[in-house]
């Protein structure tokens, strides 16, 4: 956008603005852009959009209308007025600039520019390809709504806006690109989200330039955080709009970006991504249970391997009771470089799994459970408690409900294998105890990433530990910084 | 003037909670950090637990060996934290940071393991720990001085910022 300081104003006379359109825009050179010229009472007239995004009958219909003009109008000076009427759309706009002309067109609205005059019309009649909202593939419920944001930001919008239906809700159009000039919407609720975050958050998003984000929410949730190495996830990515919708209550900024069916959620935690809303769908005492299965899982698969590992080291370290733990038999292979060969291997199945067609993927999860598991312990590769563990371990990953935190987990396992293996007792408390400091040092937007557990909250940390019954919750989180911090008064 | 004798009167308020708020994170910060402390002495990550310190060192009656010492030397752990809390509170509460909180459990192992060692008659001295000891309840109480430091000053903070935002509206 080179021209965003100086703005070219549309001329009255047409043909300056077609030789515009065909210099700077490539009209008649890419296909996808239309021109149509309809000469309405002796005026010239032109409609240019883009045939992919428009839809047809709308547009046929609107040219029927303009055509009509010259049977039954005949004041030729007034023919902008008489075009604004008869265009029968629902969003009509004003340009006087031919960039912003431009821009609307290519995001699919048709623009109409009449000769003799220094303004053009902006129709939408958007019809965007895309599919209908379905139920995410990686956020299941068993009970609960079926639909799932899309690809579209203006149907992601809608779906927030039927479960929030207040006029404090704010939807803010932000572009992203100066290429792809992507949509971003920022979504609140106005007289809850701190206004702090909300313009930081803008300022951010406003000083991108990039060419382009294709890889839509996950290209701005790098320009937006600031630790860009760091493997946890800083922000919540849900394509679940219930689970959206109630992050704008509790505080939560939202992210939609257009071309994704993932939505943002600033800022969370680390324990933002241990819940699930199965969980809410379920009895709050069924909830806590469920929740505090997930968190024995996902504490496996952390911290199983390398504690297993340390065992097996130094069986000296086991109380009597438990003293059966541990491989019978060495085999020839050091314990560690198993460990680390079968989760290698596990990874190696998983990403074997994402791009094998599903008639395949049977034959792909036999292949790898029984000869590959089987054979290697008959051969003596590995011992069989290895396999156990291991397969518990990754049993753990799959239950972390964010795909994000799941595989960070699995880095920081790796980590803590690698220097237990190196340096035994003292090599597993210090990676314990500097993984930990690490987790605390980061922050997403100003909020402590191991918040409510360090910093300690003790209210907050009561309603992760139990799922408390909807009625009985008052509050909002404390850590959003809401302005209104009570979301409903408790009746006894 | 109002609004300044205001201005005092909700400071006051708020950082009577924060002390309140103190004292709690004192109380959770023992017992979880105890349990986590019984947990490396039961896998012998360390040789003493807290009940070496605080139960067998004045009784050797027959109850202390079982759970029962454990529970009741976490509970006392718990209640002697809130002191610790409270210390930190008037000495270090403004500093946001959680590095302070690190270098005050450091402070407060250095105490408990040096300082005060002679009180505890069954807690021998620091040259005679092995590695492992030493490394963990290090570790152990560096998360244990990060967890109510940085709690405490974090508390501090969002109450000034709540304060901020209060006065704005």
């Amino acid at each position: 956008m080179g021209g965003s300081k100086r703005k070219t104003h549309i001329s009255s006379n047409i043909k300056d603005v077609q030789a515009y359109m065909k210099e700077r825009v490539g009209v008649g050179i890419s296909y996808d852009l239309e021109f149509r010229e309809l000469v309405l009472l002796k005026r010239k007239v032109q409609l240019y959009f883009l045939n992919g995004q428009v839809s047809d009958l709308v547009a046929i219909e609107i040219i029927k209308k303009l055509v009509s003009i010259n049977d039954e109008e005949s004041n030729q000076k007034k023919l902008f007025e008489i075009v604004e009427n008869r265009l029968a759309n629902l969003s009509v706009e004003h340009t006087n600039t031919m960039d912003e002309a431009v821009n609307q067109m290519l995001s699919g609205l048709i623009i109409v520019f009449v000769d003799g005059e220094k303004k053009a019309f902006i129709v939408d009649v958007r019809d965007y390809p895309g599919r209908q909202p379905e139920e995410p593939d990686t956020e299941r419920v068993i009970r609960g709504s079926r639909d799932g944001f899309t690809e579209n930001v203006i149907i992601n919008t809608a779906l927030t806006r039927r479960r929030i239906r207040d006029a404090r809700l704010r939807h803010e159009m932000l572009s992203v690109g100066e290429r792809s000039k992507t949509d971003v919407c920022l979504c609140y609720i106005k007289d809850i989200a701190n206004d702090e975050m909300i313009e930081l958050t803008k300022d951010k998003i406003r000083s991108i330039e990039i060419d382009g984000i294709t890889m839509a929410d996950k290209a701005l949730e790098e320009f937006i955080i600031e630790n860009k190495w760091n493997p946890f996830p800083l922000v919540r990515y849900t394509e679940r709009p219930d689970v959206a919708a109630n992050h704008l209550f509790e505080g939560h900024l939202l992210l939609i970006v257009d071309t994704s069916p993932s939505v943002i959620i600033l800022p969370t935690t680390y324990f933002d991504h241990l819940e699930h809303a199965e969980e809410y769908r379920q009895s709050p005492a069924v909830g806590t249970f469920i929740r505090w299965s997930r968190l024995l899982a996902v504490f496996a698969s952390l911290f199983l391997l390398p504690l297993w590992l340390l065992f097996s080291m130094e069986p000296t370290l086991l109380p009597k009771t438990l003293s059966f733990i541990g491989p019978n038999e060495e085999g020839t292979i050091p314990v560690a470089v198993q460990i680390i060969l079968a989760v290698l291997g596990v990874e190696f199945v998983r990403m074997a799994a994402v791009h094998t067609p599903t008639p395949l993927a049977t034959a792909l999860g036999l292949i790898a459970a029984v000869v590959i598991g089987q054979i290697a312990i008959d051969v003596g590769m590995f011992s069989p408690e290895v396999i156990l563990y291991i397969a518990i371990s990754t049993i753990g990953v799959y239950v972390t409900p964010s795909y994000e935190l799941s595989v960070a987990n699995k880095l920081l396992k790796l980590l803590l294998i690698i220097i237990t293996a190196l340096f035994g007792v003292p090599g597993f408390l210090i990676g314990l105890l500097l993984s930990t400091l690490f987790l605390v040092n980061m922050n997403s937007l100003r909020t402590p990433y191991l918040w409510p557990f360090i910093p300690f909250n003790a209210g907050a940390m009561l309603k992760f530990i139990f799922r408390i019954p909807v009625p009985f919750s008052e509050g909002r989180p404390s850590i959003v910084y809401p302005k209104d911090t009570i979301s409903q008064e408790v009746k006894n | 003037m109002v609004t300044e004798k205001n201005n005092e009167q909700d400071y006051q308020k708020s950082s009577i909670s924060v002390l309140g708020k103190a004292l709690i994170n004192g109380f959770f910060g023992g017992i979880f950090w105890s349990i986590i402390g019984v947990v490396m002495y039961y896998f012998n990550f360390a040789e003493i637990a807290p009940k070496t310190f605080l139960l067998r060192s004045w009784t050797k009656a027959q109850w202390t060996t079982g759970w029962l010492g454990e529970v009741v030397s976490i509970f006392m752990v718990g209640v002697l934290s809130i002191l610790v809390a409270v210390i930190y509170y008037g000495l270090f509460k403004k500093i946001n940071s959680m590095w302070i909180g690190v270098v005050y459990g450091l402070i407060v192992w250095g105490i408990v393991f040096y300082i005060l060692e002679p009180i505890f008659s069954t807690v021998p001295e620091l040259t005679e720990f092995n590695q492992d000891t030493i490394v963990s309840t290090i570790c152990l109480f560096i998360l244990y001085g990060l967890f109510i430091g940085y709690s405490i000053s974090f508390d501090y903070y969002e109450m000034l910022i709540r304060l901020q935002q209060k006065k704005k509206t």
